[in-house]
């Protein structure tokens, strides 16, 4: 008997996502994932100055501007051959990684979490603490997080000027922060670490990230009552037994593009590709599909530097606003699992080996991820240095290329610039969410997300909270994947 | 207890996420001490699918009074005036802007998108794409002059990208007191973003645009009007007397104000860091410049823009 489910809207993500499912003897068969808006978003920015791309592509989502920011900048950087110094690599990382931090936070308890408190759960024996904890809003772990995230933005604010939307520039930083300033947000950060260590993870910072392996972390699980209730223990305990770990496998593709530069040229966390194997970052191999997306104009895939985009709205075979990046022909997931297995973190590569990835790995990985950036984020508060410059220089260039690629708390972000005449003869931008909420490409191969809820065994079909694990388990963001890419002329949107 | 739908449209959800920074009173405060019901609010709604468009159909069927209708993002009336480039499952956006919001009793604009229409509104504005009840500088938008919430107010514009949480909460906590709301000429609150309130008020820069120190590129200390494009003066609206997440400004930390407030943001401040007018509407333009001449001779040595 099959079912055809309308999830439509999709909760508890950043921005709209519309879902259709089909169902046959309660196993799903056959998944869309629909992007719900189009904004038509570099369009503005052709022919502006160059420098305008640093307040509008922030815009284009409000939930991680910060990484667009940082995009911006460092296509900016590498176009106007920007020097910068160190302390301006120093507060860019420290206000991305704050965001980042925050996205995690708010994933975690504000969007992810809210689902372990669900119906279907509340015969198991650990139900009554799990809803006590991460019940919508009136629960004790939710109320903390949504307070730890005011003080990060408050943290953020004090280089940054604002949360959400402040702006980078090339060449460093605008701000110039006094001692005062980091003295006083390293005691806001001292409020977050109190979260972190009493409500996550139920130990100090420092003795999580001695877990390096799954072992470890069932040595830590025993070592103390404080560990084993922690949020982050109750979910390592009681995760496998509500099934997450059986739940969204995915393409098992991960790219990542590095992010946290630093003055000697390198990232924090590298760049690469992983397909069962470590391969380095080749963005050639980039493709962006459109034959179930509303645009025409190509068939197959086409590098972005060479994409065109022409909104073609209809009611048949397409059906989604977002493209479909494809990494050498694959659908990719990216996102904190990405990253972690990409760095070859001892952790999550052991996680990932037990249980492959799944909706259980996922989040552990995006909660391992937070802890390792949070004890960096003290680190870098700590290396900046009042007496030394915070910005360095730009050109003014008339023509011009650059590329930013950074990351955004759930994946991999580009721009592409290009400048003539002084002027943005082209932008361009890949984000994350595009990559993991992709529809069929060209060969009607499925998205991650569509590929990791298709055979998602579905209990009542009244309350499909199996599927909203699997999709929020990503962490999609749409309001940053729906925009257009490559303009060639001004043209309106067309009905055909 | 006070119904309030959160409706998102053509926007990045930052209006959303500011508001999650609230502090007086916070999210908590609101539910518990104001009796706010936050009925559907797509980020953190706690149900999903088919229960969220059968609380919605409630409110437009009228079985429910909807108190207040918050509309984030701009109103896509395109392509070809389907709305389609947004939609929320059965109905585009457009479509659940003009069911709903004849059935509340206040509509609040939140954000630049939704008050005049933003960057999905800027020219070519490809998705003909707009604001609730206005067209940047333009009244009417999507509802129309005439559109009056059951209370028998035009809606309500808190504009910024992103507005600020005191100035969506303030007013919401206005409305629920039964206080009236004073508006200025684009209907926004004018405590504010009235006439007398620039960005320029409270700018710990404002010695040095006194004395026509001028930073010359970014990082350096002097005012940012000169030559990097800050738009305080233009703007009204009090983000360096209130300042945001109760710490800084952009001007503060060294980054121009880009006029973010103002219904003809973003093109009317682009480009974004050149100087674009010599003179404040209104002010006189001789007197400024020889004013300005004397200032400088004026300069206390210890202003310096390095």
């Amino acid at each position: 008997m099959m079912a055809e489910l309308d999830l439509s809207p999709i909760t508890r993500i950043e921005g709209h996502l519309d879902f259709k499912i089909n169902v046959e003897n309660g196993v799903v068969t056959d998944a869309k994932a629909i992007a719900a808006l189009f904004r038509g978003f570099e369009i503005i920015l052709k022919g502006r100055d160059p420098l305008d791309a640093l307040v509008i592509t922030p815009r284009i989502c409000g939930v991680c501007p910060t990484s667009h920011n940082d995009a911006s900048a460092r296509a900016l950087d590498d176009a106007l051959n920007a020097s910068i110094p160190e302390n301006g690599y120093l507060l860019r990382s420290i206000l991305l990684g704050v965001e980042n931090l925050m996205s995690h936070a708010a994933h975690t308890y504000v969007l992810f979490g809210p689902d372990l408190a669900n119906k279907k759960y509340e015969k198991h024996e650990a139900y009554p603490e799990l809803a006590k904890r991460f019940a919508p809003l009136t629960g004790t772990s939710y109320k903390g997080a949504v307070f730890a995230r005011i003080k990060l933005d408050e943290i953020f604010a004090i280089f940054g000027g604002k949360h959400p939307h402040t702006t980078f520039v090339p060449g460093g930083s605008p701000a110039r922060p006094q001692v005062s300033d980091i003295t006083k947000a390293l005691s806001i950060f001292m409020q977050v670490q109190d979260f972190i260590e009493n409500t996550t993870l139920g130990c100090s910072i420092e003795r999580w990230l001695e877990n390096k392996s799954l072992k470890d972390v069932q040595k830590w699980l025993e070592e103390d009552e404080k560990h084993a209730n922690s949020d982050l223990g109750l979910f390592i305990r009681y995760g496998p037994e509500l099934g997450l770990h059986k739940l969204g496998k995915g393409p098992g593709n991960f790219l990542s593009y590095g992010v946290y530069a630093q003055a000697d040229g390198k990232n924090w966390l590298p760049a690469g590709f992983y397909d069962g194997e470590h391969h380095s970052l080749d963005q050639t191999k980039i493709e962006e599909h459109i034959k179930y997306s509303w645009y025409t104009g190509y068939e197959g895939g086409r590098h972005p530097s060479e994409g065109v985009t022409e909104p073609y709205y209809e009611e048949g075979e397409k059906y989604s606003w977002a493209k479909c990046p494809r990494y050498d022909g694959k659908p990719v997931e990216v996102g904190p699992l990405a990253r972690m297995i990409i760095d070859k973190d001892p952790l999550v590569l052991d996680l990932a080996k037990e249980y492959g990835p799944c909706v259980y790995t996922r989040v552990l990985a995006r909660l391992h991820e937070a802890v390792r950036l949070a004890a960096k984020i003290r680190e870098w508060l700590l290396e900046l240095d009042p007496s030394k410059p915070f910005f360095g220089s730009y050109e003014k260039v008339k023509d011009a290329e650059g590329i930013g690629l950074t990351e955004a708390a759930r994946g991999a972000l580009g721009h592409w610039i290009r400048i003539r005449d002084g002027k943005i003869d082209n932008y361009q931008v890949i984000t994350p969410t595009a990559w993991n909420v992709s529809p069929k490409d060209s060969n009607d191969v499925h998205g991650p997300i569509e590929q990791a809820v298709i055979g998602t065994k579905v209990e009542d079909e009244n309350n499909p909270v199996e599927v909203q694990h699997v999709i929020r388990s990503y962490d999609p963001c749409i309001a940053c994947t729906v925009h257009v890419i490559t303009p060639r002329k001004s043209y309106r949107l067309k009905v055909v | 207890m006070v119904n309030v739908v959160w409706m998102q449209g053509a926007t990045d959800n930052g209006c959303l996420v500011s508001f999650l920074n609230a502090q007086q009173p916070d999210v908590y405060q609101a539910i518990e001490k104001l009796g706010v019901t936050i009925s559907y609010q797509n980020t953190i709604n706690p149900t999903s699918g088919k229960d969220v468009i059968a609380t919605l159909e409630k409110y437009i069927a009228g079985e429910e009074q909807l108190d207040v209708l918050i509309i984030e993002g701009a109103i896509p009336r395109g392509p070809n005036g389907t709305g389609m480039a947004c939609f929320i499952g059965p109905r585009s956006f457009a479509q659940w802007v003009s069911e709903l919001a004849p059935k509340a009793n206040y509509v609040l604009a939140v954000g630049t998108c939704a008050a005049f229409g933003n960057i999905p509104a800027a020219e070519p504005n490809p998705t003909d794409a707009t604001g609730v009840q206005w067209h940047k500088r333009e009244f009417g938008g999507f509802l129309g002059k005439d559109f009056r919430s059951r209370a028998g107010l035009p809606v309500i514009n808190i504009s910024g990208c992103p507005a600020h949480p005191d100035w969506v909460v303030q007013t919401l906590v206005a409305v629920l007191l039964g206080k009236k709301v004073e508006l200025d000429k684009y209907n926004r609150p004018r405590d504010f973003f009235g006439e007398d309130i620039t960005v320029h008020d409270g700018c710990p820069r404002n010695e040095y645009y006194a004395f026509k120190v001028a930073a010359e590129k970014f990082g350096d200390k002097g005012c940012l009007y000169m030559n990097l494009g800050c738009a305080g003066p233009h703007t009204n609206s009090d983000c360096n007397r209130r300042l945001w997440n109760r710490q800084s400004s952009l001007t503060r930390c060294g980054i121009p104000c880009h006029g973010c407030t103002n219904p003809d943001f973003p093109e009317g401040s682009m480009p974004f860091f050149q100087r674009r007018r010599l003179v404040v509407e209104g002010w006189k333009l001789v007197p400024y410049i020889v004013g300005s001449g004397f200032m400088k001779l004026a300069k206390p040595s210890r202003l310096k823009n390095e």
